[in-house]
This record gives C-alpha cells, structure tokens and sequence, in this order.
C-alpha cells in the first residue's frame, strides 16, 4: 500500500513536471526577445496623448529600467537620468499595428518570399505565421521612423482558416523568437467572403460560394470540438487511467482550433460585409469561441451596435475602397460609427494591411477622426489616438504591458516633432522598452542586412 | 537627327471636347486665400467667375447675385491625377467592370470610349478635390502603345476632356525576357514609326502594303490602327509616359528620349535620386508617389521617402500619382508627406496642378488665373492635410454637387434612426 502510495506520488510529481515541462520550457518556438539597453530619461513639458483617452499639456513624464515610472508636472531629476526638454513636441504610446504582413510579404515583393498565404487547401490552422517571417525585411525599419513599436502578423486572407499570427516588437533581430513579444497569446486568421471563395471556387473545390465559406468554418468547428473534449476527456482522467489509457494524438491544425475553444488563442476575422460579420458572430456564438476583431470590415458601420454588443473590435482602413465588390460600400466615417457605438464602447481599430500605411498610421487616424467630426461625432484627438495604440493593444492581448502610457507599464513610446495628427508631424524618437530605437536626429537606425551595400558596396540601401 | 520643326504639336490629331460644360454662372468669391499654382506665395484676392472662366482676380467687387466670402480659407486650383483608371474601372476584382485592357490593338488601343461618367469614382474623388484626371489604359504586351486620355470629372453625360492625348509604355525587370530586348524593341519601334511615310496614311490599303514589308508587323500581331498610332507618336509631339524605376533604365531612357526627340515623361521613377543630374540635364518631367518609399523590387532599391524634395531642389519637373485604386485624391497625403520630408509647400501644389497642365498642355488646367477655366477648390483647411476637404469644387465655373454614394451611405447610417434604415 505504501509503496503503491509513493509510486503514486511519483508518477503523478514525474507527469506534473513532464506536462510542465512540454507546456512551458519545451514549448517550441518560445519568445527568446529582450530589450536593447535602457535609456533613463526625464522629458520634460511634453504634450501626451496617453492612449487611454487622456491629454496632458505640458507634462513630464520619466523612463527608466525600460518602464514607465512616473507622468506629472515638474517631476524631480535625479543624477542618473537624461533630462530632454520637449516643450512643444507630442508623446504618445507607441504605434501597434493589428493587420501587418512584414515579414511574410517583405520587399522586394518576390515570388522566392512571398510566404503569406499557405493557399494550398482552405483550412490551414496547423501553419503559424511566425515560420514564414523574414526577419531582415527592410520594412520593418520603415515601420519604426513612422512610430511604430508592435506589430501583428497574420497569415493572408485566401484561406477560410489561414492559420496562427504572432505579435512581434519591432526590433530587427536575426531569429523571429527574439523579436516575439513575450507572453503575447497567438492569434488565429480567419477570412470570409470573396477570398476563399475565389481562390477555391476557381479550382472547382470548396468552398465556391458564402455558403460554402459557412459550411466550411463549421465542419471545422466541429472537428476541433470533438478533438477538444477527447483532450479533456483524457486530462480528467486519474493518473492511473492515464497510464493505461493513450493520450489522443498531435494535431497541429487540431491543436490550434482548440486552442480558440479553450480563450488562450484569439480569432482575427478578415470579414468586409456586414451580413458576413453577422454570420460569423453566430457561428462563433454556436461553438463557444469568441471574435477579437473583425478585419477590413468596410461595412462596419452598418452593424456598429452588434459589434459593441459583442465586444468585438473592428479593424479598419480610413479610406480603401472599390478593389472588391465587397468593399464598395466604404463610408469614411466608419472608424467613429465603430468608435462611438452604445454610447462610446465600440472598440475601432485603425490598420494597415499595407507597408506603406504602417508608417502614418497617425494620418490614417487624422483623416478617420476627421471623417467622424463631419458626420457630426464629438471625438477627442486624445480618443482618436487609441484606434492605434490601447484598442490594438487590446485586440493583440497585450494591454496590460504596453499600448498606453501608464505607470508599470513598457516604455514603448513615440516622440513626435508636433501634432501626430498632422501630416506635417514625424516622429523624432522612438523607444521600445525604454531603449532607444530610432533617433531621427542623430541618424540612428536600424538597417537590416538586406540594406548593406546593396547599391553601392561602401553604403547602406538609402544612405546619401 | 530629326527635324524639330516637323515635329510640330499637331492639335488636329486631338479631339478636345472642353467647351461642353461651361456654366453660364457667375461667381463671386471674396476675401480668398489663393495658391494660384504658379506662385511661389498665397496672396489674398477675389475671384470673380463668369460662363465657365476666371474673368477678374483682384481686389475688386462685382455685382453678382451669388457672392461667396471664403475669408481665412484656401483656394487652390483644381487637382489633376496623372495616373488614374477613372472611368474605365468600377471595381478592381470585378473584370466586367473594367475596360484598362485591350486584347488585339496593343499600341493603337485608347480608353476613351470606355470612359463612364456616372462612375461612383468621378463625385469621390472630386469630392476629395480632384477636379480632372488623366486616364490611362493597362500595358499592353508592347513595352510602347495604348492611349490614355483626360477627363473632367463633371460627370456630365456629354464628356469634356481630351482624346488620346498621352501614350504608355513600361520598362524594368520582369518575370520573362530581357529589359536589354524591351529597349531594343522600343527603339524598333521608334524607328518602325519614324520611316512611317504620311502619303500611305490616307488609305488602309497602303497601310496594309506598308505592313507586309514589316516582319515586326508579324511579330507583334500588330494592326492597323497600331501603325497609326506609331505614327501619330512620330509625327507629333504626343506625350510619352514610360514607367521605369531602375537608375539604369532611366539613363537609357533619356538617351531614347535625345535619339528620337521624344516628349518623354518618365513614371515611377524610383531611383530618380540616383541619376539625378543627368535627369536635370535632359529636362525630363517625372510622375512619382512620394510616400511609397518601398524598395518593393530590385528595379526599387533606391526608394527614399526624401525623394520629391531632393528632384524638386534639382529643379526637376515633377508630378504626383497614387495607387492605380480608387483613391487618386490620395496624392494631396503624398503631397503632405513630401512637405514633411522636405519638398517646398508651393512645390507640391503645383506638382499637383500647373505641372499636370503643362507637360500635357492642357491650357490653363491647374492653374488660378484670369482667363483660365474655373477649376478651382475651396477648403476647409490646408489641402495638404489628408484630413481637409473641400467645401466647394468649381469644374469650368460649375458649382459641382459634392453628394457621394459614400456620404449617402453614411447619412443612412447615422441620421433619421427612427425610421428602417431601407426607408431612411
């Protein structure tokens, strides 16, 4: 009996740290990020948005240990802080784009690396994007002299299940798990609409139709429900039945859908119609899973309320239109119908989807926020300023570390020559973690391999 | 060499149709604060507009019913885009919506006939202040050839614009061939048209004799009226747009341009900074997007967000152009973002109006000055700012309805709630 007992105890401390061990120290692919060396900086009479909705003039605001550690007027000095005198310029959190293709659609745009859209079957929830980045795109410093700190990689949209994305930090570095954003959970890329349907539909395979497109997330839903309840099956089993009894089998594709069912991975929909959006909260509703954003989403404003009711955000360009019939119906205002929702809790979220867009995420959401000014809304620029820093945050489920300028939190932030809000304004330096980044004063930057001496042997890419 | 005088602009090759829409309004607009797309500085002045021109630009007051006061707001001329598919294209992903595409005349193929004025693209993007624009059709398989034409975005039914006014033609780095057989083959071309005799133009007899001796004819299945275009480029003084972006090719392209006395305007243009002086020298104006700063092929490495302003400081012609999709007005943010990066504020107004008018001759188009046709913008702010828009768009002194399908779309979304919103 007792030493049936101790092998009990054996067994289950050996499974408990087996199981510990393949969840946490030899799970793949682990973030290996760390910050570049910290600047300590006191800047002093700064105007801040703080990307929760805040403006403070004249404010000061210190970094130090790559955190930030204090907002207020006339903060003290202490010896061993830079002190930057910002009066006039603008502070903000920094830029997070939620819809970015770096990495797996780098420049130059070629065929040997376009490696975003695993377009070989409709359903490819097994492929991460994370395996196809290109850590030396040369964008990814474009990105960072327009402010932004985080990134959002997703899988393309020609599949109806396309497969994880991954939050990166936008610091180049030679392996993507340094560049991974520690802790932040994967998402899962799912399209709707004329997409699949088109890629599919033109190889006489399903799916050809919207209904299709339906049938297909559901069939399979179902299959990573079933998957699901034989892993929970198994894991509320004794240690004894564990021992007699097989664990169901690795499925890669499996492993993520339920991973959507368990809330640990989040559902980033490329959806542009509103009755599409309103099919998809069904089916999530059906299999117990939730929408973290609907992607493009150009008819937005048309379910703004069933959004907000949802708690779903809405991913949104300022302006695109007309390259697909499904993007006909763009109305400029759609961010503010989004934004303003019940009273103000829709969650709208400013986008790129595109290399050039990532680097004025701010004027997209200056034309955005005018458009909701002239279809009469009361947005603040401070409120504004969230479509592209707390709400993508939120969406990326890293809220909590970065996205907006509170105490505790990374010191991601931007400092800008003036306004962001103008097209005038650039940003002149940027942190990520509270180290220095881009510092357009001083020319510092990051050149990716892909930009050394690519023109001129003795020069980099653009270097005059 | 060929002789210049030859080589007159010979208008009767070009249908001009912009006495069709003139409004018999007259306008008074007090108290402006004019970039006239000329100077180098706003002055402050009043317009006063009659039968579709700008009649008086001064201090002075007429008697007129309707008087606008645009104190402390900006008046610009209208915008012209370079490089658009208005008219010809409604939605991208939708082939029978588009018309950018020929399938049997590769040089001879214009889009004007397929020009749509009750495109939803015409009100958006005059709405957002472009006033005219230049469309151009898709390259053909000829690395020359195919009309592109220029359109008041009025949308009148009866079209005021210019016919086949420019031809297009590419050049770079491909998935098949050579760029060294595109260049010889621009030159066979130029050559084909240049030995074009003008007596065997007056009958498609002559023309199909002359064909018979030409093996390029077979080669390139080319047609009737692709010969006639040829010798249209020849014999006048047509402008040549050709996109090309390595530094290479462009140097190549401005030896064509000395070769054959071409009016050659060079698009895309992406490693212009590189050959910079030798762009200067040859006078060749430029299309180029200012914001796109991506080196997105080896024919693009040189992409610099700086670019505009370093052309513009070497006093080099320069015009804007954005994505070939729906959104032309989105060369006022590239505009805004060339001024951010460097380039002067006058620069970029006229390399959004004069400059347009005047490599494309387009008489006074793009310009705010007495005797020009009333194409002119009042904003609501600076038209730089991505953010601005216009509060009145004059289009030959027409007072143009800003209502856009998208602004419908809105107001049904926003206003009369109470009611369903099919009934709104």
């Amino acid at each position: 009996m007792k030493i049936i007992y101790i092998k009990h105890i054996l067994s289950f401390a050996f499974i408990a740290s087996l199981s510990q061990f393949i969840s946490s120290e030899n799970e793949p692919f682990k973030s290996t990020y760390f910050p570049m060396p910290y600047s300590n900086v006191l800047f002093q009479n700064a105007n801040i948005f703080d990307g929760d909705g805040n403006k403070y003039l004249d404010t000061d605001i210190i970094i130090q240990d790559g955190k930030i550690v204090a907002i207020g007027k006339d903060l003290p000095k202490s010896e061993d802080i830079k002190v930057i005198d910002v009066t006039n310029k603008w502070i903000t959190p920094g830029i997070i784009d939620i819809h970015s293709h770096m990495g797996v659609y780098p420049a130059p745009s070629v065929q040997t690396s376009s490696d975003g859209n695993e377009s070989t079957s409709p359903v490819t929830a097994d492929v991460w994007a994370e395996h196809s980045i290109w850590v030396q795109d040369p964008q990814f410093a474009l990105a960072l002299k327009g402010g932004v700190t985080t990134f959002h990689v997703l899988p393309g949209s020609a599949n109806l299940i396309g497969g994880r994305g991954v939050t990166a930090k936008n610091v180049q570095r030679n392996t993507i798990n340094s560049m991974k954003f520690p802790d932040a959970p994967h998402s899962l890329k799912m399209a709707c609409g004329e997409n699949p349907k088109r890629v599919y539909g033109n190889r006489s395979q399903a799916p050809s139709t919207r209904m299709g497109n339906a049938a297909g997330y559901r069939k399979s839903w179902i299959k990573a429900t079933s998957y699901l309840s034989r892993l929970d099956e198994y894991d509320s089993k004794s240690e004894e039945a564990k021992e007699m009894g097989y664990k169901p089998q690795r499925d890669l594709e499996l492993e993520t859908l339920a991973g959507v069912l368990r809330g640990d991975i989040l559902v980033h929909n490329h959806c542009y119609r509103a009755d599409e959006m309103a099919v998809m909260i069904d089916i999530a509703n059906e299999f117990g899973y939730e929408i973290t954003a609907f992607h493009h989403a150009i008819e937005a404003y048309k379910i703004a309320d069933l959004l907000a009711d949802n708690n779903i955000c809405a991913a949104l360009w300022a302006d695109w239109w007309g390259f697909k019939h499904e993007a006909y119906d763009m109305v400029q205002a759609n961010v503010a119908i989004v934004d303003q929702a019940r009273n103000g809790k829709g969650c709208a979220i400013v986008h790129s989807d595109s290399e050039i867009g990532i680097q004025h995420l701010n004027q997209e959401a200056s034309k955005a926020l005018a458009a909701g000014i002239r279809a009469g809304y009361d947005i603040s620029e401070a409120r504004a300023i969230k479509w592209i820093t707390s709400n993508p945050a939120k969406a990326a489920g890293i809220y909590d570390v970065t996205g907006s300028l509170k105490v505790g939190k990374n010191a991601d932030i931007v400092l800008w020559n003036g306004n962001p809000f103008s097209v005038y304004t650039l940003a002149e330096k940027v942190f990520i973690d509270g180290a220095i980044a881009y510092d357009r004063d001083s020319g510092y930057e990051p050149v990716s391999d892909f930009d050394l001496g690519i023109l001129n042997p003795n020069k980099n890419r653009i270097e005059e | 060499m060929l002789n210049l005088k030859f080589k007159r602009y010979l208008a009767t090759y070009l249908i001009i149709f912009f006495a069709n829409s003139m409004s018999a309004e007259e306008v008074l607009i007090t108290n402006a604060n004019i970039y006239d797309g000329k100077s180098d500085s706003p002055f402050i002045g009043n317009i006063y507009i009659k039968n579709g021109k700008i009649r008086n630009i001064s201090n002075n007051l007429f008697d007129v019913e309707n008087v606008i006061d645009a104190s402390g707001m900006i008046i610009t001329p209208g915008f012209i885009a370079t490089d658009t598919e208005i008219g010809i294209v409604e939605i991208g992903a939708l082939s029978v919506t588009r018309d950018d595409t020929p399938s049997i005349y590769n040089i001879g193929f214009s889009v004007f006939d397929a020009f749509n004025p009750n495109s939803t693209l015409i009100p958006w993007n005059r709405a957002n202040g472009i006033t005219s624009a230049i469309t151009l059709p898709k390259y053909s398989s000829s690395p020359i050839g195919g009309f592109g034409s220029f359109f008041d975005l009025d949308s009148k039914l009866n079209i005021s614009g210019v016919k086949d006014m420019v031809m297009v033609g590419r050049v770079g780095g491909s998935s098949s061939g050579s760029r060294a057989e595109t260049f010889a083959l621009i030159e066979d071309l130029l050559d084909l048209a240049y030995s074009i005799d003008s007596k065997i133009m007056k009958s498609n007899a002559e023309i199909t004799k002359f064909m018979s001796e030409i093996p390029l004819v077979d080669y390139l299945d080319l047609q009737i009226r692709d010969i006639q275009a040829l010798y249209n480029l020849a014999k006048t003084d047509l402008p040549l747009i050709i996109e090309s972006n390595r530094a290479s090719d462009i140097l190549k392209l401005i030896e064509i341009k000395k070769k054959y006395n071409l009016n050659l305007i060079i698009m895309g243009a992406q490693e212009a900074t590189l050959v910079i002086e030798q762009l200067a020298e040859s006078n060749i104006p430029l299309i180029v997007n200012p914001i796109n700063n991506i080196p997105n092929s080896f024919d693009e490495l040189a992409s610099n967000i700086n670019a505009a302003a370093r052309l513009e400081d070497a006093g080099i012609t320069l015009m804007f152009n954005a994505p070939r999709d729906h959104n032309y007005h989105l060369i006022r943010q590239g505009a805004g973002v060339a001024v951010a990066n460097g380039m002067s504020y006058s620069g970029a107004i006229k390399a959004l109006s004069s400059n347009v008018s005047k490599t494309f001759r387009l008489g006074s188009k793009g310009l705010v000055e007495e005797g020009a046709s009333a194409d002119l913008i009042i904003w609501d702010a600076d038209p730089l700012e991505p953010s601005s828009m216009p509060i009145k768009v004059f289009i030959n002194g027409l007072d143009t309805d800003l209502t856009t399908r998208s602004s419908r779309l809105r107001d049904r979304y926003t206003k009369s709630l109470d009611k369903p919103n099919i009934y709104r």
